[in-house]
């Protein structure tokens, strides 16, 4: 968790509970589920969520200027190999 | 794979000025032979194509290409908990087999907290698909063989390579492929152990690519129950779908080019078998309260005809 920086590179997978996050350098994609149970592991996952999302924010907020919507390189369109 | 040819051994030549003719057609045959020979090699390889991993397939025995056009830049990949045949064509796994028992579910249910994808260093660099061909393409690296299938440290970490991957539309490998995998899960667990192989199709004359890799159309999972000694697949469109399509295994082998359990009698191929409806992750987790709007979320259709139309129409052209 302590090494994870969202949007710093394409091959990180961490998980909190059931949740898989995936990091990319555009994006950041949560999977799955989590149960935030009301006991001392609740905590520790929400606060670990918290982190992570606080993470998130900053990176994001850090960024000048924060496009309104992420680039995607065009996706490009070739004969079939297998037809 | 493909063992060394040796020169086969010298032909009698008689000597030069006499029965010139015989020595021509001899120089030829001379000139064929190591073409026999390798030719011969090649039909011996199609109908038992050797596996380095038979412990991941069904009757040990692995899918066989079929289609002339898929073989070429072809590799097998064996890991600790699955296998693959990788296509330096598409830069994506063919497909993705693993023997899944009730076992490694309940094991696998305990994963470990960090991976990582990663390149496939087994693969010629050429061939493989590196993490920036992914990179802002929008698409997922969906998993083939999921990594919440396999049962410890090592085998999970080894599903994150990109061997194994295909791009995924997000909603898809989140919605009814998840859903697909989860009932694979559920039905070794009921049944103690059943074969599946996962894999892509790229179905059409055109096809979209992203970086070096080609996107599927479609992504399949054959299951084969060993208990009922029998077989089908599931079969969804890589979009936004949340439908599915259940066809029989000769179908599909049709439809991919691919001879999917060359093991197994052709009777299972073509009988098919009824598949467990894709479980919702709520559904998966939850017990009973969510149950009926879970069981609603993936609708089942046949449009494998549709399917097998389209490839009709594509080798017409």
């Amino acid at each position: 968790m302590t090494h994870f920086k969202p949007y710093a590179n394409e091959s990180d997978v961490i998980r909190i509970g059931g949740l898989e996050i995936e990091n990319r350098t555009d994006r950041l994609s949560l999977t799955g589920d989590v149960v935030l149970t009301r006991d001392q592991a609740g905590l520790a996952l929400a606060k670990e969520l918290k982190a992570l999302l606080d993470q998130v924010v900053s990176a994001l907020e850090a960024e000048q200027p924060l496009p309104k919507k992420v680039t995607l390189k065009p996706v490009q369109t070739v004969k079939n190999p297998f037809s | 794979m493909g063992g060394e040819i040796r020169n086969p051994s010298a032909m009698p030549v008689p000597p030069s000025g006499t029965l010139a003719p015989f020595k021509a057609i001899s120089r030829f045959l001379h000139m064929l032979r190591p073409l026999v020979f390798s030719l011969a090699l090649l039909a011996s390889a199609s109908v038992l194509a050797d596996t380095a991993c038979p412990q991941h397939f069904a009757a040990g025995q692995r899918p066989v290409v079929t289609s002339p056009k898929l073989q070429p830049r072809t590799q097998e990949v064996c890991f600790k908990a699955y296998a693959v045949l990788h296509s330096g064509l598409t830069h994506t796994p063919l497909y993705s087999a693993e023997h899944l028992t009730r076992q490694n579910v309940k094991s696998a249910s305990k994963l470990s907290r960090k991976d990582s994808f990663h390149a496939e260093d087994a693969l010629p660099k050429s061939d493989r698909a590196e993490l920036s061909d992914y990179e802002k393409s929008g698409y997922d690296r969906g998993h083939m063989a999921p990594n919440a299938d396999f049962a410890n440290r090592k085998a999970q970490a080894e599903s994150f390579s990109l061997a194994n991957m295909v791009p995924q539309v997000h909603e898809n490998n989140a919605g009814v492929w998840a859903g697909i995998e989860g009932a694979a899960r559920q039905l070794a667990t009921t049944e103690g152990d059943i074969y599946v192989i996962s894999g892509p199709a790229f179905i059409g004359s055109n096809i979209k690519r992203v970086g070096n890799v080609m996107v599927p159309t479609h992504v399949w999972k054959v299951i084969y129950s060993p208990a009922q000694q029998r077989a089908a697949a599931y079969l969804v469109t890589n979009d936004d779908t949340r439908d599915y399509a259940v066809v029989t295994v000769s179908k599909l082998e049709k439809m991919v080019g691919l001879s999917l359990l060359p093991g197994l009698p052709q009777n299972v191929r073509d009988a098919g078998m009824t598949l467990p409806k894709p479980v919702s992750r709520q559904g998966w987790q939850g017990k009973g309260k969510s149950k009926s709007k879970a069981e609603d979320e993936f609708t089942l259709r046949d449009f494998a005809t549709m399917v097998m139309d389209a490839i009709l129409r594509a080798s017409k052209k």
